[in-house]
């Protein structure tokens, strides 16, 4: 029964896909969702059984790739790892799905958004309870491509498929990475599946660990969407909001960590490669923690807080710490979702507007989502008692410990205190400033109905509670001293970030001045490195895409094509035989003297 | 001693060629040349006929006026044919199957 978690979504993705006519709208949100549900409840039994009662199950199907050099079975592994993983997605999924069934509601395609969102699971739980990696790379694809569908969903906008193609192509950079570190793998140990190669690992360490898990590192960079192939992630607000709930959230960039957690034993025999891993991670914690500072679009603020966090967890796996980097997973994945989907009832309340600047004064119209909002935001602070506060500044303090990265520590402090600086921001222009938006939308702004609530009201409490009640679970996944560090270090990123919040409000609401700042000259220019998300863009697409767009045309366009196969390759070929008999037979002038000379 | 006679019939070979060749005038040139030719075969004929005293050269040469005379009078025959077609039986003017 434990593969039932695994086909139910696909059945509801392939019911409400195939046969989404004859089930209807309704039908099939109450038909996905509840297969949602089932998977959910057999996750929880799944939870209870390998982590609480540690009854690590294995489960082997089939023979899939079955040759003389390598040999990889098709099977499913439940350990801790891929319990907590399972209850993470399901529990997200399912909130997601019924909350699209109210936010989704008269759109002409709801069966097809039902079933992609299922689809979308199915492959994240393929992904989490793989027990080799080729199993686990048909998640990533599969995830990647459902990601895809999803993004461009309203497939009729351009911004929408440009942003979905981009999503596809910066994922599949990282791909590539995960591929060669798939094939290097083989390569030193012979064997793809993750029993066998952390059990040779351990007892025959070599060179090419560090190479391995850089390939590794690279993958989760593009899964994760860290420093340098990030820029997919903001983009992808374009889908409808559930959307950037699921894949922001709970499914798809918590790939990239998973991958990470789950190849620790690799990870652990390269220190280089941990190096690397943290300042990647805390980096990327503090670039998107800047760029959130000034955006005005309120999905891309929580999705460069998403990039931040995302780059907490690469550092703590970085730092060693897996499993306080899957405590802050789970943990990110119920605070975030409940912004998105807070966003969601937002943008839904203000017949789908984003922009913040025309936001405002909402804290009348609907109180409800304002106080999910604000449960949220004090969560992905790290406010005390609250879910984001055991994991965040867990992490920061185990930053701490390792002093031979402390800027990461520093960087990370920072990022907290930027963090509380644009949650306020947001919560401040969204609902408490006046109100910019237009009289006929302001004072039509509603609460949604139960379907659309109800999943907040659920998420706020996972917000609030769950990084109470499972810390000692996952703590004890992995045996770790808690560093000593001094009094004031620990309270530090608290401090931070309440100082960073008050700040923000202050700025906001006591002082005008931070709106003409960006007409001085300094500020127009820090403005706009901000605003343009530190130029990553602009750097990528004028040295990187273009060139390999002028080199597509020039070599493979203009060289081979035109070039080398149309002279000297087959047309070349065959345009000179044709010419050259039909100079053989203008010799056949059909003059008889002629003849008569070439006979003699 | 037939080396004189081998040549002249050698040289009326080749003029019969040769006014092949290089007639661009009438095909009644040509039909001629080509019975220059037989000739001279027939000559040649003859001559080897001397030179290794048998009959059989003879008989080959009577066989070959034959064949002239039907060749001649078939050929005449196209021509005149052609001629009603044509107007004209100008070698030139015969370039109308061109490769």
């Amino acid at each position: 029964m434990y593969i039932l978690v695994l086909t139910v979504p696909l059945l509801g993705a392939l019911v409400s896909g195939l046969f989404g006519r004859k089930i209807g709208e309704k039908g099939a949100g109450i038909f996905t969702s509840g297969c949602l549900i089932i998977s959910l409840s057999w996750s929880l039994l799944i939870f209870y059984e390998t982590t609480l009662n540690f009854s690590t199950t294995y489960i082997k199907l089939w023979r899939w790739l079955d040759s003389d050099l390598v040999t990889a079975y098709f099977g499913l592994q439940f350990d801790s790892l891929t319990a907590v993983m399972l209850i993470v997605v399901t529990s997200i999924s399912t909130l997601v799905h019924i909350f699209s069934t109210a936010y989704m509601d008269g759109d002409p395609h709801v069966p097809r958004f039902m079933s992609y969102l299922s689809l979308f699971t199915f492959f994240m739980i393929l992904l989490v309870t793989s027990d080799n990696y080729p199993q686990l790379f048909i998640g990533w694809e599969g995830v990647g491509l459902c990601s895809y569908l999803l993004i461009n969903f309203w497939l009729t906008r351009i911004e929408a498929n440009k942003a979905a193609i981009k999503a596809m192509l910066v994922n599949r950079v990282g791909d590539i990475g995960f591929v060669l570190a798939m094939l290097a793998i083989w390569d030193q140990f012979g064997c793809l599946d993750f029993a066998s190669v952390f059990n040779i690992v351990a007892l025959a360490p070599s060179d090419n660990t560090t190479l391995i898990c850089l390939f590794l590192f690279i993958g989760a960079v593009g899964k994760s969407a860290q420093l340098g192939l990030h820029t997919w992630l903001p983009d992808a607000m374009e889908g409808p909001t559930p959307v950037s709930a699921l894949i922001h959230a709970a499914t798809m960039v918590t790939a990239g960590v998973f991958l990470l957690i789950r190849s620790s034993p690799l990870l652990e025999q390269a220190p280089m490669a941990l190096m690397v891993v943290t300042i990647v991670g805390s980096l990327t914690a503090f670039m998107a923690a800047t760029i959130g500072l000034v955006q005005n679009d309120l999905k891309k603020v929580i999705a460069y807080s998403t990039c931040s966090q995302l780059g907490y967890m690469v550092m703590a796996c970085g730092l060693s710490q897996y499993s306080i980097s899957l405590f802050h997973l789970m943990n990110h994945a119920f605070f975030k979702a409940l912004l998105f989907l807070s966003a969601g009832s937002v943008i839904h309340a203000l017949a789908d507007e984003q922009d913040m600047r025309k936001m405002g004064g909402l804290i009348r119209s609907i109180p409800f989502t304002y106080t999910m909002i604000v449960i949220g935001s004090l969560s992905l602070m790290g406010f005390p008692y609250l879910t984001g506060f055991y994991s965040k500044d867990l992490i920061l303090e185990l930053a701490y410990d390792q002093y031979y990265l402390a800027f990461a520590h520093w960087l990370g402090v920072f990022s907290a205190l930027l963090t509380a600086a644009y949650s306020l921001r947001l919560i401040y222009l969204t609902f408490i400033s006046n109100t910019n938006a237009k009289k006929e939308v302001f004072s039509q702004a509603h609460e949604g109905s139960w379907n659309l609530t109800l999943p907040l009201i659920l998420l706020a409490l996972g917000s609030i509670f769950v990084g109470y009640l499972t810390k000692e679970i996952i703590w004890s996944f992995q045996i770790t001293l808690s560093p000593i560090i001094p009094t004031s270090i620990k309270l530090m990123p608290v401090i931070f970030s309440l100082f960073g919040a008050g700040t923000a409000v202050v700025l906001y609401h006591y002082s005008s001045r931070i709106f003409n700042a960006p007409t001085s000259p300094v500020g127009l220019a820090g403005y706009t490195f901000l605003y343009s998300a530190w130029q990553f863009n602009y750097i990528i697409n004028h040295f990187l895409v273009q060139n390999v767009w002028r080199l597509g045309h020039l070599i493979t366009f203009r060289v081979l094509d035109k070039g080398v196969l149309e002279l000297i390759g087959p047309k070349g070929i065959s345009q000179f035989m044709i010419r050259l008999t039909q100079e053989i037979s203008n010799l056949q002038s059909g003059l008889v003297y002629n003849y008569a000379l070439m006979i003699l | 001693m037939y080396y004189r006679y081998m040549i002249v019939a050698i040289l009326l070979l080749l003029l019969g060629v040769l006014g092949i060749v290089l007639n661009r005038g009438h095909l009644i040139i040509m039909l001629m040349s080509i019975e220059l030719i037989l000739l001279a075969a027939s000559f040649l004929f003859l001559i080897n006929s001397m030179i290794t005293d048998t009959l059989i050269e003879q008989v080959f040469t009577i066989m070959v006026l034959t064949v002239a005379a039907a060749e001649s009078s078939i050929g005449l025959a196209i021509m005149v044919a052609y001629y009603r077609i044509k107007g004209t039986i100008a070698i030139k003017s015969l370039n109308w199957l061109r490769g």
